[in-house]
This record gives C-alpha cells, structure tokens and sequence, in this order.
C-alpha cells in the first residue's frame, strides 16, 4: 500500500505511540504480517473472561461479566403480573441494555450511544430464537398470574465486543435466578414471601414450594470477529473496532448449533470460506465459555449447599491460619 | 417500630447509634475513565467516572476564565427494591446531580482550568440509604484518581434523630420511617462544609447535636479516603518502578 511505503521511513523516527496514534492502520497491519496483534494476543484468541455470579444482593438473578476490559453487570427482577389471554401458561421478559456515560468517553449525557439500542434488539432476537428460556417455568396460577422477567444490563466499561460481554452476563444472569417463594394472600393477590417460614404457617399456602432455578435448555454463546483484508480478528477491543469497521459476529448454542449470524455491511465483502472460519473460532471459543459458565456455577453450588447446611462453627480470629481452616475443614466435613 | 432497642441500644442491623456502616473504596474501575471509584457504605454501592478535563461540548456553555463540571447522577433499574421505571430525568435524580454538581464544583480549583469540562457520571448499582453520601464520596475519589486539581477532600455524610437518638449513617429502613435526615458535606482538612440538607422537623438543639455526629462521620470518611489514596499512589510508585 503506497501510504505504508510513505511512512516506513517516517516510523523509524517517531516514537512508537506517536506512530499508533497517527497510522493506526499500518501499526495495525505490521502487526498483523507476524499473526499478532499489539496486545500479543494471537489472532483467533479471545480477551480473558471471568464470571461472577449473584454481585447484586437486591436482584433475583445477576452476573458481573469482564471479557478484558468490557465490564457488564446484569441483573433480572422479577415481577408478578397477569399472563395475557392468548397465552395463559405463560410468563414474560424484558430485556433491556443500557450504556450509561461512565462507560466510555463518547457516550454523552442526555443523548444515549448509538449502539445501544441496536445491541438491545439483538440480545432480544437471540435470546429469544434461542429458545433458552421456556416461558411455561415462569407461569404461577394459569390465566391469573405469571412472572415478568426484567433484565437489565449496564456497560459499566466499554472496551469492544460488548454484544458477546452482554449476551454472556444475560446468561450468567439467568443460570443464578432463582425464583422465590410467593403464596396468594386474602385478596387473591400474589405476594412474595420471604425465606424463612418452615415456622409452620399454615394459613400461607405456597404457590411453588421451594426456590427453583430455572432449566435453561440451550445457552447461546457468541463470538464477534472483525475482517480485515485476509485476516480474522476474534475478539476486538474498542481500538481495533474503530479502525477495522467490517465484523461478524455468530451466535452459537451449547450443543453447537447455530442461533445466529450478524454482518452489517463493511468494506470487506465475505465469502463462504471466510464465514466458516468465523464460525470454527467461534466453536472453540463457545467450548472456552461454556466451560467458565459452569465453573461459575458449580462454586456457587457449593456455597448454596453449604450455606443450606446452616454449617456453625466457632472461629477464633486470632488463631493462626492453619488451625483455623482445620476447623473449617472439620465442621464442613 | 423500634429502630434502636430500648434495652441493649442496638439499631435494626446491629449496630450502635454512633457506628457506621462498613465502607470500602476502590479507584480505577473504569479503564476508559480518565478517574472513576467504586464506593461502598453498607449495601449501597455506587461507581462515579470523572471525564475531564476535556474540551467543551457544547461551545455555547464554554466559560472564559473557569472550567465547567457537568454532573449526572443514575440509578440503575435494579438498585432499589422495586424496579425503577425511569432512571435519569426524574426530578429526585435531577436534583441530586444538582446538590452533587454544586458541592464538587466547591471543591475544585476550576480557575486552573479554564475553556474545558469536567463532566462526572455517578452510577447507583445497589441502594440502600445514604446513595447521596456514597456519591459525593464516590466522586471525590475519581476526581482525585483523574489527577483534577482540588482544595481538599470532600466527604459526605448522613445523620438521623429517631427514637430520641441520634443515629449516624441511616439505612434505607431508617431513612423511611419518616424521622429527620441530615446530610452533611464538608471539606475535611479546612473543616467547613459545603453541603448540608434535612428535611423534617427538628428542635434546634437536637439539630447541632445531629449534624455535630454527622460531621464526625465525614471525618472519619475522610480519613478512610486518605488512606485508600495513599495506598493507591504507593502502588503507582511500585509500578512505575520508584
């Protein structure tokens, strides 16, 4: 490309970040000659991602989402509500992403991002086709009440790729609710009863008799890659999305089907070569994600069981660590 | 419904009359931010994010010989026990971005930085009483983490009168029962405040011996800020190899 030739004598004297900022584009590519990009990550790999499980108290259900940088928080309320006549056995959700200013400085106060309500639409759309949730679990009384989910899910920190962080807290978020206990009062309304009741009250009659998870059939995981020139980026971050405009992002399910692809236009045209190779990254990478889904979810098992167990031990603060933790271990064994 | 108990003096979550909350720090959540913490008093829990100084969006608010701080103030829908409908433009968080705009704006040595904007987006995850506190606590600490020039560390406190007590660091039960609510800003080190507020009524001696417990609370935010500040540094000095 004439413009890289142009600068190759200009980088040997700018600095390095100078270089970055100016032409991105050629810092870009010569990276990518070597099959790496500057974060030294090679080019089908993905950020690091951590789930953590229930950081909301107040929410049913709820996740903290970090792949690299971008950060989501997501959490599910539950409302009771009157299922409509078409679909008595049936509850509903409400999905909705929000990107308040402190996530990324082009997101100005009183006028949202751009990209918000598109990716808002879209985890609608594939949670949905996804067929993760069956409606029916979150009906109570036929015809009279059924639950509301709401979702809502922040970016508290922007940093690319924020439909995969997004869907993925969407799906954390609804592997750790659980439903509460609810009865019906006198006036015939539904109201939620709080946990400690084996006191024997008899005049409450339980709707469902303990706090259930939801069976989510299928968990759509997905992977967003960008094209540029012969090259597949999985996993961009905000700088490499800026530059680089052309992405695919592909939504597949745990059992490896695929939900759903997405391309929006771009420079780079795509041939069916090039797609499936996004969807065998994209393979690989839902494997990755599953695989840390339910490591999140079996450490809050053992906390649930634990904590179940009503386990009291008695703990001095001042003895030393050792015998400490034997005497957790000795009371939980 | 009694929120300090006549016979052992403990409130509804245990603690005394003069105890608060448990408070944790952090700086640098936000990687985009220019500064941004993460504040904790209790259970609620609140991020602010300084952008800044930066140039003027709106040129027609560009002031010649100061900067301009912007504040907004939101709730996420799942912070409070019952999802909220509207997050941002009602009128208690309009106000709030208010109280909290005017008490930074205090505090910042604006004239250093003429022709620019410091905007500052304070975001409640979790509310559980004393959110305007938290924020101005919140905020302060991103401003500091943003390197923004200030006069001194603004802290922020709340204090009730219920049950013929005064009470430091109401929760959310207790800001509800309809007793006094005493919010108290000041500036630590110089030991004035910039913000007070309370709504209800109160006899004029009981008020100074609430908001006298108030700004003892400050203080001891104060101090707690300083240290999460100083530790703060020490790691960049680490990191920096010094």
């Amino acid at each position: 490309m004439e413009s890289s030739k142009g600068t190759e004598g200009l980088a040997g004297e700018i600095e390095v970040e100078a270089y970055r900022r100016l032409f991105p584009l050629p810092f870009y590519e010569r990276h990518l000659l070597e099959s790496v990009r500057p974060d030294a990550r090679p080019l089908n790999r993905a950020r690091d991602t951590t789930v953590a499980l229930g950081p909301v108290a107040s929410a049913d259900g709820s996740a903290l989402v970090k792949i690299g940088d971008t950060t989501m928080l997501a959490a599910i309320k539950l409302e009771v509500m009157i299922p409509s006549a078409d679909a008595p056995d049936e509850g509903s959700l409400a999905i909705e992403f929000h990107m308040p200013p402190i996530c990324s400085p082009s997101v100005r106060s009183g006028r949202p991002a751009e990209v918000a309500p598109v990716i808002s639409q879209r985890l609608s759309d594939v949670i949905t086709s996804s067929e993760m949730i069956n409606l029916n679990e979150l009906s109570l009384i036929s015809g009279k009440a059924a639950w509301m989910a709401y979702l809502d899910i922040y970016c508290l920190n922007a940093d690319g790729c924020l439909f995969d962080a997004a869907l993925l807290s969407a799906v954390a978020a609804f592997s750790h609710l659980q439903i509460p206990l609810v009865s019906v009062n006198d006036d015939g309304r539904v109201v939620a009863v709080s946990g400690e009741l084996t006191e024997g009250k008899s005049k409450l009659e339980l709707v469902n008799k303990e706090k259930r998870k939801l069976s989510l059939r299928s968990k759509p995981f997905s992977l967003t890659c960008i094209l540029h020139e012969k090259y597949i980026l999985a996993d961009p971050n905000s700088e490499e999305e800026s530059i680089m405009d052309t992405f695919v992002t592909v939504v597949l399910d745990s059992w490896g089907q695929l939900v759903s692809i997405y391309k929006p236009g771009g420079a780079v045209l795509a041939n069916m070569s090039t797609i499936k190779a996004c969807i065998a990254v994209a393979k690989s990478r839902v494997k990755e994600l599953n695989n840390i889904l339910n490591e999140s979810l079996s450490e809050m098992e053992v906390i649930d069981y634990y904590s179940k167990k009503s386990v009291v031990a008695q703990l001095h603060a001042d003895k030393p660590p050792k015998e400490v933790t034997s005497e957790v271990q000795k009371s939980l064994s | 419904m009694e929120y300090v108990n006549p016979l052992t003096g403990f409130r509804l979550d245990g603690r005394r009359p003069n105890e608060m909350r448990q408070i944790r720090g952090e700086i640098g959540v936000v990687a985009k931010a220019d500064g941004s913490a993460l504040f904790e008093m209790g259970n609620t829990k609140v991020i602010a994010a300084v952008y800044g100084p930066r140039e003027v969006q709106n040129k027609g608010q560009q002031i010649n010989n100061r900067a301009l701080v912007r504040c907004e103030y939101s709730m996420a829908n799942f912070s409070t026990g019952d999802r909220r409908r509207r997050p941002k433009g009602d009128r208690r968080s309009t106000e709030i971005s208010l109280v909290i705009r005017q008490t930074m704006e205090a505090c910042i040595l604006t004239h250093l930085l003429p022709h620019s904007q410091i905007d500052i987006f304070v975001q409640v995850l979790q509310a559980d009483g004393g959110t305007r506190s938290a924020c101005i606590n919140a905020a302060t600490l991103a401003l500091a983490d943003a390197g923004i020039p200030m006069r001194d560390i603004v802290t922020s406190c709340s204090a009730g009168y219920l049950c013929s007590t005064p009470l430091l660091d109401l929760n959310y039960i207790e800001d509800s029962a309809g007793g006094p609510d005493v919010t108290v800003g000041m500036l630590a080190k110089m030991d004035k405040v910039t913000l007070l507020q309370m709504d209800a009524k109160l006899p004029m001696d009981i008020f100074e011996n609430v908001m006298q417990l108030a700004i003892e609370g400050c203080k001891a935010v104060a101090h707690y800020i300083r240290e999460v500040l100083l530790e703060h540094t020490k790691q960049l000095e680490c990191h920096r190899g010094a």
